[in-house]
C-alpha cells in the first residue's frame, strides 16, 4: 500500500498556491464555458447566437427568428443533454471525491461498492424485458440499491464492517451482477435487444429528455447534498478509522451515510445514462491536484471539474462524428493515460524521496 | 409425420465466391437430404420456401422459430411452430451450436454463417457433422443462399426460379428509377433499431441497397454500416421517409410521433413513417421475399412510377413459393395494417379481394 499511500500523501500536501476566490471563480468559468459549448455544438446546424437567443428566450422577450425544429434541437434534445451530463458529471465525480476520502484510498471509484453493476444488471434487464423509460430506471435504480445493500449485510461481521471488508465485499457482489448482466447478454435477441443492451452499457446521454432529468434530478442532488452534509466527517474519516473514533466520529454510520449519498448517486446516473467509468476516478485527482484534499474545497471543486468534463466528452460523443459515439469509450480512452501519468508522476516522487 | 422424399443424387459442392467449400457434405456420401438444420436466423425461412415444406427442417435458431410464428409462415406451416429451436446457444452473438442437440436431431446437414468466423462452425465439423455455410447481407449473398438452399433440398430448379423472380423485378425497378430525375429522389432513412436509442442503416447494407435501387437516396450513407445516432443527427438529415425494422415487435410509427423532437421531422409531419412488412420472413433483411419489399418501398416512394398490385403480388408469389393462397386478413398483417394503416399513401394497400393469378 506504499504507493497508494503516497498518491494520497502528495495529493493531501498538493495546495494550490491561487486565492480561492480565484479558484472558484475559475472552475465555475469553465463549467459555464463547457455548458454554453455543449449548448452550441451539434450535428444539427444552429448558429451559437442563435441557440442562445432560443435559450434567453424563456426568460426574455426575444424576436423569434429561428425555425421550431432549432428551438426543438436547443431546448428539447442540447438542453436536457447539457443538465444531465452536468448533474451526472458533478455527482460522479463528488462521490469519487468523498469515498477516495472514506477509504483513505485514491484508487476507490463509485464503482467500488457495487452498485454500477447492480444498476447496470436492472437497466439490461429491463431492456431484455422490451421495458423503457420510467421502467428502464426504476430497474437500475432499484438493483444499485439491492447491490449496495447486499454488500452492507454481507460484509457486517459482529456488528460492524471495516474498510477493507467492505472493498472485499463490492468488489464480490460487483462481480457477481457483471456476471449476471452477462446472462442478461447472453439471453438477449442479437437483433434488437442485445445491441441496445451493449450500447446502452457504454454510457450515453442519447436519450435524455427533460423527463430523464427530472428523474435523475433528485435523487443525484439528494445525494451530492448529503455528501455536501458529510464534508467534515469524511475529513475526520481520511485521518483513519482509530483516529476518527478516538475523536468520536460514529465511523460506521457516517460511513453507510457516504455510501448510500453515493450509491443514490451511482444508481440515478447509470438509470439515465448508463455506465459511465473514470469520471469518479480520475476528476477527484484533478480536483485534489487545484485545492488539496479538505472536502469543504474539494467537493465544490470536483463537482464543478466532473459536470465540465462530462459535457466535454458529451459534446464530443454527440458532434464528432454523425455515429453516436459511446460516452464510456471516451471517459476510458482520456481517463486511461491521465491515470497511468499521475501513477507514473507519483512512483517516480517515492523513488526520489 | 415427417414426409420423407429420396433424393438418390450427389451433391456437387457449391463454391463461394472466396473460394470455401459452402456445402462440404461428402461427394462420396450420397444419401438423400432428409434432416436439416439451420442456425442463422433466416436460413429456416428460406429452406422452407425452396422446399416448399417444413417437414425436413429439424431444428432452427429461436429467432428463426420467433419469425415463423410472427410472421404469417406459421400459419402456412403450422409444423414449423414445434420444430426445435434449442440447436443454438452461448457465444457473442448466440449462434454457437449446440452439438449435443443437434446429434440427438442427427440432421444430415446443418446450415451455419459463413462468415463470423470458425469458432461457431468447428464444433459441429469435429462433431463430424456435414455444414452448409451461408453469408449474408448483399444482394449477392442472397442469391448464393438460395441456390445453397436448392442444392440442400435437392430442388435447384426452385431456388434458380426464385433468384429469376429477383432479377426480373430488381431489374425492372432499377430501369425505372434511373430514368428519375435527382430531384425527385427521396431521402430515405432505415431505422435498425429505435425503441432503445437510434441505430441508421448506413452504406454497404442491405437496406442502403434497396433504398438506392427503388431511387432514393439513403440519408445515413455518410455512415458505413449499422451505426447508433442521436435524434439531433436524425433530425439534420431530415429524410422525406422513416422505414422502421421489423426486428422490434413493440416498434411502431408512434415512437416517430410521438417523439417531442422527432414528430417535428419532415417524415413525421407528413406521415411517412412505415413499418417494415414481414411474410414468409421479414422484409427488412436478405431473405427470398425481398422482391416484394422492392416493390412496396418503390410504390410507397413514387406510387405514380411504379403501380403494382402489391396484395396480388403478395398472393400469387405465396401460392408459387409456399403452395399456400393467403387470405385477406393474412395480407393485412404481411403489410402490417393495423400499424401502417393510417400512414400517408398506405390506403393503396388495404383491401382488394384476392385473386389467381400468375407466377412470380
Amino acid at each position: 500500500m506504499s504507493l497508494l499511500s503516497a498518491i494520497t500523501s502528495e495529493a493531501r500536501a498538493g495546495r494550490s498556491t491561487l486565492p480561492r476566490w480565484a479558484g472558484a471563480l475559475g472552475v465555475a468559468g469553465l463549467f459555464t464555458a463547457a455548458a454554453l459549448t455543449a449548448l452550441c455544438v451539434g450535428r444539427f446546424q444552429i448558429m451559437p447566437e442563435k441557440a442562445m437567443a432560443i435559450l434567453l428566450s424563456r426568460i426574455a422577450p426575444v424576436t423569434p427568428d429561428w425555425s421550431a425544429m432549432d428551438e426543438r434541437i436547443v431546448l428539447l434534445v442540447r438542453a436536457p443533454r447539457v443538465v444531465l451530463a452536468s448533474l451526472c458529471g458533478a455527482g460522479l465525480a463528488m462521490s469519487g471525491a468523498a469515498l477516495q476520502g472514506v477509504f483513505r484510498n485514491p484508487l476507490v471509484a463509485p464503482q467500488i461498492l457495487g452498485v454500477s453493476p447492480g444498476a447496470a444488471f436492472g437497466g439490461a434487464l429491463a431492456i431484455l424485458a422490451g421495458a423503457s423509460g420510467y421502467a428502464l430506471i426504476g430497474a437500475a435504480c432499484a438493483m444499485g440499491v439491492a447491490a449496495l445493500a447486499m454488500v452492507g449485510a454481507l460484509a457486517r461481521v459482529d456488528g460492524r464492517s471495516d474498510a477493507i471488508m467492505l472493498v472485499l465485499t463490492g468488489i464480490v457482489v460487483g462481480a457477481l451482477f457483471t456476471a449476471l448482466v452477462s446472462l442478461v447478454q447472453f439471453l438477449a435477441d442479437p437483433n434488437s435487444s442485445l445491441p441496445a443492451i451493449v450500447f446502452w452499457l457504454m454510457g450515453s446521454f442519447s436519450a435524455a429528455t427533460w423527463t430523464r432529468v427530472f428523474v435523475a434530478a433528485p435523487a443525484v442532488l439528494a445525494g451530492m447534498a448529503l455528501v455536501w452534509l458529510m464534508r467534515f466527517r469524511i475529513n475526520v474519516l481520511s485521518l483513519g478509522e482509530e483516529e476518527a473514533r478516538a475523536l468520536g466520529l460514529a465511523v460506521d454510520r457516517d460511513r453507510w451515510l457516504v455510501f448510500a449519498a453515493t450509491a443514490l448517486i451511482e444508481g440515478a446516473t447509470v438509470s439515465v445514462a448508463g455506465v459511465i467509468g473514470w469520471v469518479g476516478l480520475v476528476v477527484p485527482h484533478a480536483a485534489r491536484m487545484l485545492v488539496g484534499s479538505d472536502q469543504r474545497l474539494l467537493l465544490p471543486t470536483a463537482a464543478a471539474l466532473g459536470a465540465s468534463y462530462l459535457l466535454f466528452v458529451d459534446s464530443l460523443a454527440r458532434a464528432a462524428t454523425a455515429a453516436e459515439i459511446p460516452l464510456g469509450v471516451i471517459t476510458a480512452v482520456i481517463g486511461a493515460p491521465i491515470f497511468a501519468a499521475l501513477l507514473r508522476k507519483t512512483r517516480r516522487k517515492e523513488i526520489r524521496a | 409425420m415427417a414426409r420423407r422424399k429420396k433424393h438418390g443424387r450427389c451433391f456437387a459442392a457449391v463454391l463461394l465466391t472466396i473460394g470455401a467449400p459452402a456445402w462440404e457434405r461428402a461427394k462420396a456420401d450420397d444419401r438423400p437430404v432428409t434432416r436439416v438444420a439451420t442456425i442463422p436466423i433466416p436460413s429456416a425461412s428460406i429452406f422452407i420456401a425452396v422446399d416448399g415444406s417444413a417437414e425436413r427442417l429439424v431444428g432452427m435458431h429461436p429467432l428463426s422459430r420467433s419469425a415463423i410464428e410472427e410472421g404469417v409462415l406459421g400459419r402456412m406451416f403450422p409444423s414449423a411452430r414445434v420444430i426445435n429451436s434449442s440447436i443454438a446457444a452461448g457465444g457473442a452473438d448466440g449462434f454457437m451450436p449446440n452439438v449435443e442437440t443437434l446429434a440427438m436431431l442427427d440432421p444430415d446437414v446443418v446450415v451455419q454463417w459463413g462468415d463470423r468466423g470458425d469458432d461457431i462452425v468447428a464444433p459441429l465439423r469435429n462433431a463430424g457433422m456435414h455444414t452448409a455455410l451461408m453469408r449474408y447481407g448483399t444482394e449477392q449473398f442472397a442469391r448464393d443462399s438460395l441456390t445453397l438452399m436448392g442444392e440442400i433440398a435437392g430442388k435447384p430448379d426452385k431456388a434458380r426460379r426464385l433468384i429469376a423472380w429477383r432479377e426480373a423485378v430488381a431489374t425492372e425497378i432499377a430501369a425505372k428509377a434511373a430514368a428519375m430525375p435527382d430531384k425527385r429522389r427521396l431521402k430515405v432513412v432505415y431505422l435498425q433499431r429505435a425503441s432503445t436509442g437510434l441505430v441508421v442503416a448506413g452504406a454497404n447494407t442491405y437496406s442502403d441497397y434497396y433504398i438506392r435501387l427503388v431511387g432514393g437516396v439513403n440519408a445515413a450513407a455518410e455512415l458505413s454500416g449499422a451505426l447508433a445516432i442521436n435524434a439531433e443527427q436524425l433530425a439534420q438529415w431530415a429524410p422525406d421517409v422513416i422505414l422502421l425494422n421489423g426486428f422490434e415487435e413493440q416498434l411502431t410509427p408512434r415512437r416517430i410521433y410521438d417523439d417531442p423532437l422527432l414528430s417535428g421531422a419532415k417524415a413525421a409531419m407528413e406521415r411517412r413513417v412505415y413499418k417494415m412488412p414481414i411474410g414468409g420472413y421479414r422484409w427488412d433483411p436478405p431473405s427470398h421475399e425481398n422482391p416484394l419489399a422492392w416493390m412496396w418501398l418503390a410504390q410507397l416512394l413514387y406510387p405514380d412510377l411504379f403501380r403494382y398490385d402489391l396484395r396480388k403480388e403478395i398472393e400469387e408469389s405465396y401460392q408459387i413459393v409456399y403452395g399456400y393462397r393467403p387470405s385477406l386478413s393474412d395480407i393485412d398483417s404481411v403489410l402490417r395494417l393495423s400499424v401502417n394503416g393510417d400512414a400517408r399513401g398506405y390506403d393503396r394497400f388495404t383491401a382488394v379481394a384476392p385473386t389467381p393469378g400468375h407466377a412470380p
